[in-house]
């Protein structure tokens, strides 16, 4: 079995900046790199160079916008790998700052130097819990940073007390005095001897939407990807419990969840809702969960709906409630060269202009304390959908778009993405959904576009037969049209153009939104305590401020076909 | 508000300092020597730094080893841990200089600081240089010994180390290993069966005693620790508990899990013994060793870990060592895997397809998963639309209408590659089902005929083809319907595809066969059509001509044979050179004399005619490769008597063409393996350093199960071993008896500590860090193992599950 030999950084320009070697002799950055940029773009994380010595299985991911390389030379578990520098990205973001910038892993090589040591301990995957990694490696402090380039020590005793500073920035405190033998830790993800001034806990459930739906306008699939973030500043060693609620009943509606190793499984699986864990210090993700926003018999249900009234295909989607969703109507024009999207926002999302100013409020409250779930107002319950955006992609013989026409929003179109992206801002949203209380319940934006296909399909009639000639040394396929001759005609050219633009149709387009407040799935926080019976080092009659935040994403997981 | 400002002017401070230091990069070798030679503690520190930076940098820090290496001797901590990290990367190079440290690493080895005494031991074996090995083996021998389990860890690691950096040393690791294998602190023996698994992987004996131990702290490991010991009890199980069966007689409702058990079992290794006689009455039910058992019961909650390296090592377990119900418990974690981000998904479709391929059944329900979406890679659509294949015959009927209108949808895109991989993947799914929905898939691709997008056309026709080939008896009309599409199809590739159907069809039912009409309309328009079209008219030409010759001249066929060949080998070689010299010279003269010559027997039938006036075309046509073969042709059907040779180059059966799932060349390989990511590129039998599981031992020659009897060999004394689970279960009912415990009152020693207890202790620890540190000290020196027994104790209690 094989083992992780060497790790590599790159920046967004593909300039090597971290090259870390575990063990062996590894086949080095410069070789590598040029191979793995010699694929096509979208590469996968794993492809097998078998024609440089060693030959060598490379492994990469990207993390904001940073390449990490990882040659191994033998067979190896692939998702180990994986995850291990998932791991890694995540443990120098949370050491050195989000988001990991390249100037950031430069200004700090020693602290990046101590990680990757501890991380992984010559090839065998050693520690990786961030808490742990605290305890032994100290993060690189912006008051040192900054005293270091003023030239003063760092170390004086009058600017850096023991304990947590002020401007500690959340690393917890620091351990100041390094011959002291640092306590070991009691739990392998808490550090030890966690101290805070305030008290706070946070729970983010954040679902990403994936829905598809057909031309017709029913969604043949809807998931909702759930992630419960959690954030614990809390003193000593508490023991949390967290009850999750959903109508419907929590083990019928959640699916295939994953946990943190903190959560405790036994728990879980006898009352399900119920999350019993001793949280690690900081932010860190408790849980992650799909939901199937259909139902499990949806499809033999909208079968059954279908044939029995088949004029009514549209009203067997079942209380699939997206907050925005579009159509997509191509081929339209005298000769087909246009399509239209229409964007149809719900109305029991449409905010107000007022709402959505409280929501952007309640996004910037998150720093003050707020009662334990008293959830600020114009969050939950009224929820504010924000950030719409309609991408659709156009197939690469699309040349140009010669018009585009939005009655609401901006749109353009990027040649190089070969995509119209279509933004409609939050004013003009609540403008809409003031004005377009009809249409069935739903406010409507539309967004026209013409194409323009490739250069030699412009030419009209007469001339179309002069380059039916150079076309053929243009191009291998030399008969591409005999039978123009025998069609001909205006309605004979219509139809042809017809079909050629139908060449040039977008085949989907994808909706784009967040929705702060609202969970897709109806999932809610009903309670979080501390367990004081069994919670050390909470001092006595201190209560933690609690609070939750729900959000919903789409990042272009709406995609209507058509 | 606030902080967001402060952090902004902290970051524009730090970026200033950032710019400074890139300006001082260059800085002079005198100067860090200066640095680190220094007294100052803050100056070294800076000099270690600027080195450790340069050498990321690749840039060259030779010279500076031997002033950095005196620093080692340091008391702080910070700058003995800088030194370290420089040394572990650079020791091998000039190891020379590297030795000089081994003297004060060693005194560090016994340090009162446990983490500075992991390090050392750590940092002591990570240096590459063989002569060492020796020191390093005590080292190590020292750190198993050692109370701290972290320093235990890091021993266990050293031996993997140790060993490769002297396979020599052997003996020695292995006799650490037996001991460390055994701890009961659960990430000291997860370390211990990483190393385990590097040096000596086939010394199961050194497992037996601590294989149900291992298994309890399986849950509480880390997970890489949980990886590593899942290969090994992997390895383990195969060994040492042979597959037993045991023939059971089938419920009435037979559930129809028979074919799917048969499939499970084809693809592990024992499938040689199964029995295809015994399939409609009795089944084989497999046997678990208890202590299998035990295995496939603790990964259970692995399942849900947030490793998806875990997850699928579970899978792996089960799959080759569970039961068939085992398996379908793995299936859900195994989807929720593609949640993840999108290198992960990668690697988990390629490894749910290995176990799709076994087990299509229970991926039914997941199929919308697979649903492709216009954001995905092509790598990843790739192994989705082989997913749907896979699952598509035994979808319910309106799944296969949702797959089909799916890959429909796909079909119409514009991606060349989506669409040819979207067109086959019908195809298989019409290969892999019955008549009905086969029909569907055929008519689906029917549809594409008139689409204006070619590549589309083509590939469908080139799939219609295979399925019709496969078939051929039950597709007659469909090729007649094909045929009428001639009039109108202007895609070159597929009128050729067409063509070549009519004409593999020509000899069926001859008194109503289309082809010599199809043939006589396709002759009106030959020079228009391209060229692949023509080379396919031609072809059917000589089989509608071969057909006839065959019909009426059946005399020729049945009894005359054996004279007809006599004579034919005998005259018309000569006979058919002369006439093809001829022909080629003087064509014009010679034709019309020899239809005269027919015209004579009556009215010459179309089809000769149409043959000539084919052969004529073809001659003067631009292409020599159509002319070469036109010639080809006349020639092998120059002597009208004889068609022998003709009819055999012309009318062979044509093999059926197949159509396999792509990752069924990937079958045999490990779940999970990267060989089976990179499949056939990797060589057969996969990477180097692929593993194969063993295969299962036979009966009576397993180890005896009583090694496996705790106590039996137990020399880290684990007098009583209880789960997480079961404490939580004892201090439950412990605290509904007893709340009122408080203080360090406990009655029942060490062992019997509520959480409570411990945790009122730990918060007066609190209070008071510094005598705790001290306490500490002093227990570490005088009390030992009884302090060691309270740490492992809290560990174990935090994780109670």
């Amino acid at each position: 079995m094989g083992a992780i030999e060497a790790l590599y950084i790159f920046d967004e320009h593909n300039n090597s900046i971290l090259q870390h070697t575990y063990n062996g002799h590894p086949a080095s950055a410069k070789v590598l790199l040029p191979l793995y940029l010699a694929q096509p773009a979208p590469r996968p994380s794993l492809t097998y160079l078998p024609n440089i010595n060693p030959a060598t299985l490379l492994f990469s991911i990207i993390q904001d916008r940073l390449l990490f390389l990882c040659p191994t030379s033998k067979d190896i578990e692939p998702l180990l790998v994986l995850e291990f520098l998932h791991r890694v990205a995540d443990v120098l973001e949370d050491f050195l700052g989000s988001p990991l910038l390249a100037s950031r892993i430069e200004a700090s090589y020693d602290v990046v130097a101590q990680l990757l040591g501890e991380m992984c301990d010559a090839s065998a995957i050693a520690n990786t819990e961030p808490n742990a990694l605290h305890d032994l490696v100290e993060p690189p402090s912006k008051i040192n940073e900054l005293l270091r380039g003023v030239g003063l020590p760092s170390s004086s005793p009058s600017l850096n007390p023991s304990g947590s500073t002020p401007f500690s920035l959340g690393s917890g405190p620091r351990p100041t005095i390094p011959r002291a033998p640092p306590p070991t830790p009691t739990v392998l993800w808490r550090k030890a001897n966690v101290r805070h001034t305030s008290n706070e806990l946070y729970v983010d459930i954040v679902e990403t939407l994936s829905v598809l739906s057909a031309p017709s306008g029913r969604p043949l699939a809807a998931f909702a990807h759930g992630t419960i973030a959690f954030t614990a500043k809390v003193s000593g060693v508490p023991n949390l419990l967290l009850n999750l609620s959903v109508p419907g009943g929590i083990q019928h509606v959640l699916s295939l969840p994953v946990f943190h190793p903190c959560v405790r499984l036994a728990r879980w699986r006898e009352k399900p809702g119920e999350l019993s864990f001793i949280p690690p210090d900081g932010r860190f993700v408790l849980a992650g969960y799909e939901v199937d926003l259909l139902g499990p018999d949806y499809l033999e249900n909208a079968t059954k709906a279908v044939s029995a009234k088949p004029h009514q295909k549209h009203n067997v989607a079942p209380n699939l409630n997206l907050p925005a969703t579009a159509e997509v109507r191509t081929n339209l024009g005298h000769s087909g060269a246009e399509f239209e999207v229409r964007l149809l926002l719900s109305n029991s999302f449409t905010s107000s202009a007022s709402s959505s100013l409280a929501s952007s409020q309640s996004s910037a409250a998150r720093s003050a304390p707020r009662p334990a779930f008293g959830i600020a107002a114009g969050t939950s319950a009224q929820p504010t959908v924000s950030d719409i955006t309609v991408t659709v992609p156009l197939p690469p013989a699309v040349r140009n778009l010669s018009d585009i026409r939005a009655n609401k929003g901006e749109a353009h179109f990027a040649p190089s993405d070969g995509a119209v992206e279509w933004r409609i801002a939050s004013k003009d949203v609540a403008v809409l959904a003031a004005s377009g209380h009809g249409a069935g319940g739903a406010a409507v934006a539309t967004l026209r576009c013409t194409v323009v296909g490739p250069l030699n399909d412009d030419e009209e009639g007469i001339e179309e037969i002069a380059w039916g000639e150079t076309w053929e040394y243009q191009d291998d396929k030399p008969y591409q049209a005999p039978g123009v001759k025998d069609v001909g005609g205006d309605k004979g050219r219509d139809t042809r153009r017809m079909g050629k633009n139908r060449m040039l149709m977008p085949s989907a387009a994808r909706v784009s939104f967040q929705v702060k407040g609202w969970l897709a799935s109806g999932i809610r926080v009903e309670r979080l305590i501390v367990d004081t019976q069994t919670s050390r080092g909470l001092g006595a009659g201190v209560k933690p401020y609690t609070g939750a935040k729900y959000l919903t994403v789409s990042e272009g997981g709406v995609e209507v076909r058509c | 508000m606030l902080e967001t400002a402060r952090d902004l002017t902290l970051e524009a401070a730090r970026d200033a300092t950032a710019a400074r230091r890139s300006a001082t990069r260059g800085m002079s070798t005198v100067h860090l020597k200066k640095l680190l030679d220094s007294r100052s503690e803050r100056d070294v520190l800076e000099g270690l730094r600027r080195v450790i930076a340069m050498s990321y940098r690749q840039e060259p820090t030779h010279s500076l080893f031997t002033h950095l290496i005196k620093n080692i001797a340091s008391p702080s901590l910070e700058i003995k841990k800088l030194v370290y990290a420089y040394l572990l990367q650079h020791a091998e190079s000039s190891p020379d200089t590297a030795l000089l440290s081994i003297n004060s690493i060693q005194k560090s080895l016994t340090d009162q600081n446990p983490q500075l005494r992991a390090l050392a031991l750590r940092v002591m074996s990570g240096i590459r240089v063989p002569v060492i090995s020796q020191i390093v083996s005590l080292g190590i021998k020292r750190g198993v010994g050692d109370m701290s389990p972290y320093v235990r860890k890091a021993a266990a690691l050293a031996i993997l180390k140790c060993y490769r950096l002297d396979p020599g040393t052997e003996p020695q690791m292995i006799e650490y290993l037996a001991a460390l294998l055994g701890d009961k602190q659960y990430f000291v023996a997860g370390a211990a069966v990483s190393a385990f698994l590097e040096v000596c992987p086939d010394r199961l004996d050194l497992i037996h005693p601590h294989y149900r131990s291992l298994l309890r702290k399986l849950l509480d490991m880390d997970e890489w620790s949980q990886l590593d010991t899942l290969r090994l009890m992997g390895n383990y199980a195969r060994r040492c508990f042979p597959r037993r069966k045991r023939r059971v007689k089938r419920l009435i409702d037979k559930r129809g899990t028979s074919t799917n058990t048969k499939g499970f079992y084809d693809g592990s290794s024992s499938g040689s013994e199964e029995n295809t006689s015994n399939k409609d009455a009795f089944y084989d039910e497999i046997i678990l060793d208890p202590d299998l058992s035990l295995l496939l019961e603790s990964a259970a909650s692995l399942l849900q870990s947030r490793n998806s390296a875990v997850v699928l090592a579970v899978t792996r377990t089960y799959l080759y060592l569970g039961t068939d119900s085992h398996v379908d418990q793995a299936i859900g974690p195994l989807i929720a895997l593609l949640r993840s981000a999108s290198d992960i998904q990668y690697i988990a479709l390629h490894n749910i397809i290995q176990v799709c391929l076994l087990r299509p059944k229970a991926f039914v329900p997941y199929a919308t998963h697979f649903l492709v979406r216009s954001t995905d890679a092509p790598h990843i659509w790739q192994l989705k639309l082989e997913l749907l294949t896979l699952i598509y015959p035994l979808c319910t009927s309106p799944l296969q209408g949702l797959i089909l209108s799916e890959l429909d949808h796909l079909s119409r895109g514009h991606d060349t590659l989506l669409v040819r991989e979207a067109v086959r993947a019908v195809g298989r799914c019409a290969q892999n089902s019955d008549g009905s929905t086969s029909s569907r898939c055929l008519r689906l691709l029917l549809s594409h005929i008139h689409s204006p997008d070619g590549h589309l056309v083509a590939e469908s026709l080139e799939v219609v083809r295979h399925l019709i080939q496969r078939d051929p008896a039950t597709h007659q009309s469909i090729v007649i319907r094909l045929a009428k599409n001639l009039d109108t199809l202007t895609n070159p590739y597929a009128r050729a595809s067409i063509i070549w159907l009519v004409g593999e069809f020509a000899g069926i039912d001859p008194e109503n066969n289309i082809a010599a009409d199809v043939l006589r309309i396709l002759v009106k328009g030959f020079v228009d059509e391209a060229e692949v079209a023509k080379l396919q008219i031609v072809l059917l030409a000589a089989k509608v001509y071969v057909h006839y010759l065959n019909l009426t001249q059946p005399t020729a066929s049945s009894f005359e044979q054996s004279a007809q060949v006599k004579t034919s080998t005998v005259l018309a070689p000569n006979d058919d050179e002369d006439r093809l010299r001829e022909s080629t010279f003087a064509v014009n003269k010679y034709e019309p004399d020899r239809s005269a010559e027919d015209s004579l027997k009556g009215p010459e039938h179309p089809i000769v005619v149409i043959w000539r006036y084919i052969q004529l075309l073809s001659r003067y046509d631009t292409s020599y490769d159509l002319r070469d073969r036109a010639r080809l042709y006349r020639s092998l059907l120059a002597v009208p008597s004889s068609t022998q040779l003709a009819s055999l180059v012309l009318l062979a059966p044509k093999p059926v063409p197949q159509a396999p799932s792509p990752s069924e060349t990937r079958r045999d390989l490990l779940l999970g393996s990267s060989s089976l990511i990179v499949g056939e590129e990797g060589g057969i039998g996969g990477l180097r350093g692929y593993e194969k599981l063993p295969d299962w031992v036979k009966e009576s020659e397993e180890p005896n199960p009583g090694l496996r009897e705790e106590g039996f060999d137990n020399n880290y004394g684990e007098k009583r071993e209880v789960s997480a689970s079961e404490k939580l279960e004892v201090m439950e009912s412990e605290k509904t008896l007893s709340n009122n415990v408080v203080g360090g009152s406990n009655t029942n020693g060490h062992k019997q500590k509520a959480l409570n207890d411990w945790l009122d202790e730990s918060d007066s620890e609190e209070g008071e860090t510094e005598e705790e540190t001290d306490e500490e000290t002093t227990e570490d020196d005088s009390e030992g193992e009884g302090s060691e027994t309270d740490e492992g104790e809290k560990v174990m209690l935090m994780k109670e599950r």
